[in-house]
């Protein structure tokens, strides 16, 4: 990562709040994506030494890190733009409603014009997971896939230190992990795997509380991983013949 | 203990002083929020409670959410109600309201507020800049003159928000103009400011100007625009990064489930003619056809199905409903094709939402200014003098010049700058409230397009209340079931089991009692209807005014998505009291809200007492006793339920009848005494205000000589 992009605030490091990739969002992952079945990082990119668990670590310098068996799609021309998602996110998981503390974002500019005036910003849980391979805790990372629960890229509350370098890492704008200011740990979608206040199960196999609560379900799961990390990728047609009996586009 | 559903303060801002302070929301927690709120807040702050004009200093203006604002209640997250004494009406301007949807209230609550109350008047033109708790009281001279979204953009240039949709995050403190702080606020959003603001018509004391949030969201009735625009208020701007507890969480995502899968259509199976309030599918409402399929649906915070759009077209977007409806009866003599009256519609209500004209006076205004035009009376060098190019009604020319005419007091705007009805006496013509030609049906106010001789709930809750009453709980009937007739569409429900099922949720005043929709000639005068609209205004006064759910989706009392056609409205599983009560932890069913409703309908009726309520004013305009109604804008008919007289139930016109004075007179001494008001003079009596834990209006109002008298057996 650039040193640059980092920080000191009140001592402590922290990831520049502006440093995210370009306005276009699209993933800066370039230099030859590796393979989407496994992703290999250099451990030497964040110090020998915080290896995600033993069994994940190849040799000295490699580790493996899992792919996700879960992914939320979204669906950018057909969001209503009612921020039912996030409000359902936060409240699932905190048990607080908060735009700022849910984990998928939904941005507007009511002065845009379709399609530009939403955005939708759900995690990738990326196969290269530039958030989980930065984290500095060890021996054991607060941010790393969970084997439990179809390695969802998961942030232990306990473990985060706080640094926030995840924050900076994370490929896209906005970045898809959060800073929780009331606890002052980093944040991200777990697919509600961690979701105390949801009623149900979440994560791979269960619901997702913003696909659930999605009036106009415009966001969906899948076991399916997107062919590459980008925002297109992640974004799919959810509308169907419906939409065009509405008078609405499905182009 | 945690005030769950609340941010937990309220900012009370004095723009003479130019100060703020704030205070606990929990000493003002029996009121619910919103409307309530508001009251109480404006009871305990107007200290001269007699104004009549919305523009005078004393006059207080509340702005305010609910419990359930940004907490996540469908259709009841996104809107904010607004409150004070209003401008534009006949002589007395009433102690009144209105709202707006969109995410202001959202944003509110997240910055840790529950409502505004905004007093004084500043000496030049301010906007206010909330980030959290940080609170700015900011110059505006150089806002004062633009339009409601020239003003957004540029507070948003001033914070250093960037405009389209995709941003990074962004910590409070790090955005321009920040407030230093004694600790650095880390809390970090992606939104953008929630901003709220008047136009031209409100800065120049236009009775009509409005107040506008984002590009479409506005609150246009009681003239609010100008109340802020006569303190110097041009903008409120929020933002904030908190959030809100709520008591039961699992409860909430439940019953909002419960809510989409069992009571609204889906998008697998849908019904696109389904009757129902809640059920419907996302669907824009604007009256002529948008014309691009490259658009979405566009909610308020928190709505189950958006009822606005926004579109590739370059104008138009989040215009809905009355704004793209009010000029088309002109638009459609010039237009050459469907697709340009649609293009038109959207460009006008564009003009609209930024110079903030309130349509609603237009919709029978224009035709009136029509006629006098075409009568030879106003026009250029006329008795009327007035320079608009009269002769191009129906083009874009002749529409920008209207609302520049009326958002600047120029030309016949200045005459009309007190509202149509005095600018009418002004002009001599006081007689077209004869005949009809000016329908402006009660208290100067337009007529909203359901005419009280017909919809009888509406003209009687209107002219019981403050205005136009803008409230929809069963005027879908009207709407849906004429529709049906008129393109040849099936009639879903019969009339006589569609009033059976929405009377079995009319409780506590008319449970299962379907008379109370018998709005046939022998029972408009009835008991039975008056129950119907103290539900109604009780009902309103709280769950819509208060807890905030949306006019346009909520009660749900007849559902065809259901197969016993049973509604959300008062459902164990997803009725409106399910959603509160999960949100605030409170144990509230439908009938306790709507008695709560009945104690904020009393607080305003004391109020209006102050101001100058007498029985006798409690009128209707003189056309609505003196002709019959012929002409509907939607439809050559208004179907109603009706019994006939072998008491049998049916889908009937009610056109063509007008009200009997005498009739009118009676029932209002019926819905008085059902109310526990003097008879004689509509006062809240002190029997009826102690049963509403009241006492302090009672001791205002006998210190004002206005309590009213107890009915003597």
């Amino acid at each position: 990562m650039d040193d640059d992009t980092v920080k000191l605030r009140d001592g402590v490091a922290t990831a520049g709040l502006g440093r995210e990739s370009d306005a276009s969002g699209e993933a800066r992952l370039g230099q030859g994506e590796m393979a989407r079945r496994r992703f290999l990082t250099a451990l030497g990119a964040v110090g020998v030494g915080t290896a995600l668990s033993p069994d994940w670590v190849l040799g000295k310098d490699v580790m493996v890190i899992p792919n996700a068996e879960g992914f939320l799609l979204v669906d950018m021309k057909k969001c209503q733009g009612c921020g039912t998602c996030m409000m359902a996110c936060s409240v699932a998981h905190s048990g607080e409603v908060s735009y700022t503390h849910s984990r998928i974002q939904i941005q507007q500019d009511s002065f845009a014009d379709w399609p530009n005036d939403i955005h939708m910003a759900q995690c990738h849980q990326c196969p290269s997971a530039p958030c989980v391979t930065v984290c500095p805790v060890t021996p054991v990372k607060a941010n790393k896939p969970n084997p439990k629960f179809g390695n969802v890229r998961m942030i232990d509350p306990a473990l985060c230190i706080g640094c926030q370098l995840c924050i900076g890492a994370c490929p896209f704008v906005p970045s898809r992990i959060q800073w929780n200011d009331s606890i002052g740990k980093s944040q991200k979608c777990d697919l509600c795997v961690d979701t105390p206040y949801l009623g149900a199960k979440g994560g791979p196999g269960g619901v997702q509380a913003c696909v659930q609560a999605c009036p106009v379900d415009a966001i969906a799961f899948t076991p399916k991983m997107p062919e590459v990390n980008t925002e297109e990728a992640y974004t799919t047609d959810l509308r169907g013949p419906v939409w065009k009996k509405l008078g609405m586009t499905t182009e | 203990m945690a005030l769950f559903g609340y941010a937990g303060k309220i900012l009370r801002l004095d723009l003479t002083q130019r100060r703020y302070m704030a205070l606990s929301t929990e000493r003002y927690r029996s009121w619910g929020g919103g409307h309530g709120l508001a009251s109480a807040l404006f009871w305990e702050f107007c200290q001269d409670k007699t104004i009549t004009d919305g523009r005078h200093p004393a006059n207080v203006c509340v702005v305010a959410t609910s419990a359930l604002s940004g907490a996540g209640a469908p259709s009841a997250t996104g809107r904010t109600e607004v409150t004070g004494v209003g401008v534009g009406y006949d002589g007395i301007n009433w102690y009144t309201r209105s709202g707006f949807g969109g995410r202001f209230c959202t944003m509110l609550k997240y910055a840790g507020w529950d409502a505004i109350v905004i007093e004084g008047k500043a000496d030049k033109p301010v906007w206010v800049d909330i980030r959290n708790d940080a609170v700015v009281i900011r110059d505006a001279t150089g806002l004062w003159g633009k339009d409601t979204w020239a003003t957004q953009l540029d507070i948003w240039n001033f914070m250093g928000v960037e405009t389209g949709a995709r941003a990074g995050w962004v910590a409070l403190d790090d955005l321009k103009h920040a407030s230093k702080r004694a600790a650095p606020d880390t809390g970090r959003t992606t939104q953008k400011p929630a901003i709220v603001a008047i136009g031209p018509a409100g800065e120049n004391g236009c009775a009509h100007g409005s107040l506008i949030h984002d590009a479409g969201n506005g609150a246009g009735q009681g003239g609010f625009g100008t109340v802020w625009g006569s303190k110097n208020l041009k903008a409120i701007s929020v933002i904030g990064t908190g959030s809100i507890k709520i008591a039961d969480p699992p409860a909430l995502l439940r019953a909002r489930n419960t809510l989409k899968t069992k009571y609204i259509s889906s998008y697998e199976e849908p019904d696109f003619r389904a009757w129902t309030r809640v059920g419907g599918l996302a669907k824009p409402l604007t009256q002529a056809p948008i014309p691009t399929e490259d658009r979405r649906p566009q909610a308020c915070q928190g709505c189950v199905n958006g009822c606005r759009a926004r579109s590739n077209l370059g104008y138009g977007n989040e215009s809905a409903c009355q704004e793209t409806y009010w000029y088309n009866e002109f638009i459609q003599k010039v237009a050459k094709s469907p697709e340009e009256m649609g293009q038109m519609s959207l460009k006008v209500a564009d003009l609209c939402q930024k110079y903030v004209i309130n349509t609603f006076l237009l919709q029978p205004g224009l035709p009136w200014l029509e006629h006098l035009y075409e009568e030879g009376v106003l026009g250029p060098g006329k008795k009327i003098p007035s320079s608009l190019p009269w002769d191009k009604l129906g083009t874009m020319e002749f529409v920008e010049k209207l609302v520049q005419a009326l958002s600047t007091g120029t030309d016949i705007g200045k005459d009309l700058a007190d509202g149509f009805v005095p600018a009418a006496r002004k002009w001599g013509r006081e007689e077209d409230l004869h005949t009809g030609l000016l329908q402006f049906s009660y208290w100067g106010c337009a007529e909203h397009g359901y005419d009280p001789r017909a919809e009888l709930e509406w003209g009687y809750g209107s002219v019981m209340g403050d205005r136009d009453t803008n409230t929809h709980c069963f005027n879908f009937m009207f709407t849906t079931v004429s529709a049906a007739l008129a393109y040849a569409l099936p009639i879903r429900v019969d009339a006589k089991d569609l009033v059976t099922i929405q009377a079995r949720k009319l409780a506590p005043y008319a449970q299962n009692r379907p008379e109370v929709f018998d709005f046939s000639d022998r029972n408009m005068y009835s008991e039975a209807v008056a129950q119907l609209v103290r539900w109604q205004q009780h009902y309103c006064r709280f769950w819509k005014n208060s807890a905030l759910y949306c006019d346009l989706k909520w009660p749900d009392l007849i559902n065809t998505n259901r197969p016993d056609l049973e509604g959300a409205t008062g459902s164990d599983d997803a009725g409106e009291h399910v959603f509160w009560n999960a949100i605030t932890g409170e144990n509230l069913t439908l009938v306790s809200g709507i008695r709560l409703g009945r104690r904020i309908w009393n607080l305003d009726n004391a109020i209006w007492t102050l101001q100058g309520r007498h029985r006798e004013i409690v009128q209707f305009a003189p056309y609505i006793y003196e002709t019959t109604y012929e002409k509907n804008e939607l439809f050559p008919f208004y179907m109603w339920p009706c019994r006939n007289e072998q008491g049998e139930w049916a889908y009937t016109d009610l056109m063509g009848r007008k009200m009997d004075r005498k009739g009118f007179e009676d029932w209002k001494t019926i819905f008085y005494r059902l109310e526990g008001w003097d008879t004689k003079t509509g006062w809240p009596t002190a029997k009826t205000l102690a049963e509403l834990d009241l006492d302090f209006v009672t001791d205002a109002l006998r210190a004002a000589n206005r309590l009213g008298k107890e009915e003597t057996a």
